[in-house]
Parts: structure tokens; C-alpha cells; sequence
């Protein structure tokens, strides 16, 4: 095999994985709310909004994932990797949270997951 | 690439809008493509210095309704063989427009976040080269909403104890928090060193690009005309041409 293919394939492999997490995480989320009353990530008295003064009452970490977000309308996980130079988990992470939190939807088109601020 | 200078401060009456208009001339003077959005939609003032009929108001932007470029009026600046030029995007002084925005929702806040983002990328497709948000003065969502989608803060304040006192939580609880840069802009100072509290006593980690007098001539003027554009000598257009100069280099534009 040549090393172009064996990159492809390589690449391949790794989108693979990187959706085997994202359904792993949303499980995860799944049986969490489910079993678990974790307040901290319930929704506050402002519902599901995020306005500009919401932002600021997120810890650093979110904020900035959420800025990147909403810098980039709608996004999957790589992508706002990408701005904020973060592993794309570890942004997917993030992601689930504020989508847990009622800030943001998620939306799956194919195969990919694509997230986006809820103004709706 | 266009950049976003945000003027605010956390009181009234500091002098942003008159610095959002003689900064705009600075840089139309220096040959650049300027838009100056009043996001004062609780105080609108831009419509009051200049004598046009905007086709639209920003108001119907926020909305949803039309798109960026539709709210924007091109000043006739008179200045011949002159390559800078200005837009304007007026908010809309109805009484009953401003009753609106004053109400409008989370949610709404929210929607508008987006559209002042996608505004921005619009302004930069249609060669805009420097956007200046006139904010409303405090926390509130227009400003600070303003404030998120700015490059840079230019914060003016009076050297007074009560701003001195409240500059410190805008600019560590909104500015530091949505990660943006800052300097700030003393105005209205009095002519003696002496007899006021200036900022350069305080340890406040952010530059202070420029010390401005306070003169009687420039509230005449400022209603008037813009002063960088007719008087590029009196010392207020000095004081606001060393702002821009300043500016350039924070924004990486020399
Ligand atoms: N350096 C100065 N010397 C004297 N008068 C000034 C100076 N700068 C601004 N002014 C005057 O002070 C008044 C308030 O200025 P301006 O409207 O620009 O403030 P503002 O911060 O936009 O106010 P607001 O918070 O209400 O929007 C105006 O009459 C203006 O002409
Ligand atoms: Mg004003």
C-alpha cells in the first residue's frame, strides 16, 4: 500500500473513532441525567438562552468553546477544535456539556454531529 | 481584514459618541473605508449630527428583516479627490422603536449576538476596513453584546472618582472576561495636572492612549461637524489622530 492510502485509511479509521465517542458520550449523558441530579448542569433560571450575559457567568472553559461557537454559527466538534486549539474531545466534551446546559443544540446530518447556539 | 473598535464606558456622558465620530473622520482622513453603527438602540444620538434620512434603520437588521448593506447611508463628506469614505448605520430615535429594544427578551438577546457576528462578515465582504460600535454607557445587553463582537475596547472616562471607581469591574468582569483588549481614553480633563484624580495614579493594567482637555469649543464643534475632517489642527483632532495612530498598532494595521 502506498503511504497516501495508508494515510487516508489511517484517517479513515480516526473518523470512525471520533463517532464511536460522540455516540459513547451521548450515552454517557443519557444514563447521567437519567441517574444523576446534578444540578450544576441543570438548566438555571435563564432556561435555554445564551445571551451575551450568560456567557459571562460560564466558567472560562465554556465560554470559550461557546464563543468559538458562536464565531462559527454552526459547527461540529473539529471545528471549534480548531479555533480554540483543544483536543476535538475534549471540545466535544464541552460541547455535550452546554448542550446539557439547554445553551446549545446538536444536530446530526449524516455522519456527522453538528452543533449550534439555540436561539430558538 | 476589517477591525471592530467598541467605545464604551461605565458611565454616561464620557464623550463616546463624540469620539465614535471624530474617530471615524480620523480614519476616513487616512483613506479608509469606515462604518459607524450607533448600538445606542436605548439612546440613539448618530442621527442628530448628520442631516440625512437613512432608507433603513439598523433597528430592521436586528430584526431579521433586510440585510447589513441596506442600512447603511453614505455620508456625502464634501472632500473631493479624497479616498476615504463613511457609512453610517442609524438606530432608529422613534420613541416607540426604543420602548422595543429596551424590552426585547434573552432570546432575542441572543438572535442579535448572531446577527452583529454575521454583520461584522458582511461589513468585512463589502471592504469595510474599520467598524465603530457608539455603545450605550453601563452594563446592558447593547453594549456589552457590542462589546463581544469588537476587536478592541477604547473605554472613556472622566477623571472623576465615581468613573475612575466603576472602570475597574467593566473592564475586569465584561472586557477580561470576553477576552478583549482594552485601552482607555481620559476625557474632558482640566487643563492643570493638579487638580484632578487622573488614571495614571491607579494600577490599572490597561494603557491610557490619550489624555483629552476639556474645552468648551469642542462641545460647540462636535455638534457642528466632525472636527478631525474640518479642523485636522485644533487639539482635539491632534488628540484623536494619536488615538488612531495608537489603535493601529494594537490592531496590527501599520
Ligand atoms: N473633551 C471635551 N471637552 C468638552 N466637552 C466635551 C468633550 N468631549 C465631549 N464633550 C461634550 O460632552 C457631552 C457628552 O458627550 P457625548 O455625547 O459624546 O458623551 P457620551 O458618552 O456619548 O454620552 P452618553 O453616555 O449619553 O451616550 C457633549 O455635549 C459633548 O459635546
Ligand atoms: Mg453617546
Amino acid at each position: 500500500m502506498c503511504d497516501t492510502a495508508k494515510i487516508e485509511l489511517i484517517l479513515k479509521n480516526l473518523d470512525e473513532i471520533n463517532e464511536k465517542l460522540d455516540k459513547i458520550i451521548e450515552n454517557n449523558n443519557h444514563n447521567h441525567n437519567h441517574n444523576n441530579n446534578d444540578i450544576s448542569e441543570k438548566e438555571d433560571d435563564h432556561g435555554h438562552t445564551l445571551d451575551v450575559m450568560t456567557l459571562l457567568t460560564l466558567p472560562e472553559h465554556l465560554r470559550t468553546t461557546a464563543t468559538a461557537l458562536f464565531e462559527l454559527g454552526t459547527a461540529t466538534a473539529d471545528s471549534v477544535a480548531e479555533i480554540t486549539k483543544k483536543e476535538r474531545a475534549v471540545e466535544s466534551n464541552y460541547l455535550n456539556q452546554l448542550v446539557r446546559m439547554g445553551h446549545v443544540k446538536k444536530q446530526r446530518l449524516g455522519r456527522k454531529v453538528y452543533f449550534l447556539v439555540d436561539d430558538k | 481584514m476589517s477591525r471592530t473598535i467598541a467605545i464604551h464606558s461605565s458611565k454616561g456622558g464620557t464623550g463616546k459618541t463624540s469620539l465614535a465620530l471624530n474617530l471615524a473622520g480620523s480614519y476616513v482622513s487616512s483613506g479608509k473605508k469606515v462604518c459607524l453603527m450607533d448600538m445606542d438602540s436605548k439612546g440613539p444620538s448618530l442621527h442628530s449630527f448628520f442631516n440625512v434620512t437613512p432608507n433603513n434603520y439598523f433597528n430592521e437588521y436586528l430584526r431579521g428583516a433586510i440585510s447589513i448593506h441596506e442600512t447603511l447611508t453614505n455620508i456625502d463628506l464634501d472632500r473631493s479627490g479624497q479616498k476615504g469614505e463613511l457609512y453610517v448605520a442609524f438606530s432608529d430615535p422613534e420613541i416607540g422603536a426604543i420602548r422595543e429594544f429596551s424590552t426585547m427578551d434573552r432570546k432575542w438577546q441572543t438572535k442579535i449576538l448572531k446577527r452583529l457576528i454575521n454583520a461584522k462578515k458582511d461589513l468585512e465582504g463589502l471592504g469595510i476596513d474599520i467598524i465603530i460600535l457608539d455603545t450605550s454607557p453601563g452594563v446592558e445587553f447593547g453594549s456589552v453584546n457590542a462589546v463581544a463582537v469588537s476587536d478592541f475596547v477604547l473605554v472613556t472616562v472622566k477623571p472623576n472618582k465615581i468613573c475612575i471607581q466603576s472602570i475597574e469591574q467593566v473592564i475586569n468582569g465584561i472586557y477580561r472576561m470576553l477576552g478583549k483588549e482594552c485601552a482607555i481614553i481620559e476625557n474632558m480633563c482640566p487643563e492643570s495636572k493638579d487638580h484632578y484624580c487622573s488614571l495614571s495614579n491607579t494600577n490599572l493594567e490597561v494603557p491610557i492612549l490619550e489624555s483629552i482637555l476639556c474645552r468648551c469649543d469642542i462641545s460647540t464643534l462636535v455638534c457642528k461637524e466632525i472636527i478631525t475632517l474640518q479642523r485636522p489642527e485644533h487639539p482635539y483632532s491632534k488628540s484623536v489622530f494619536r488615538i488612531r495612530d495608537k489603535l493601529d498598532s494594537h490592531l496590527n494595521l501599520d
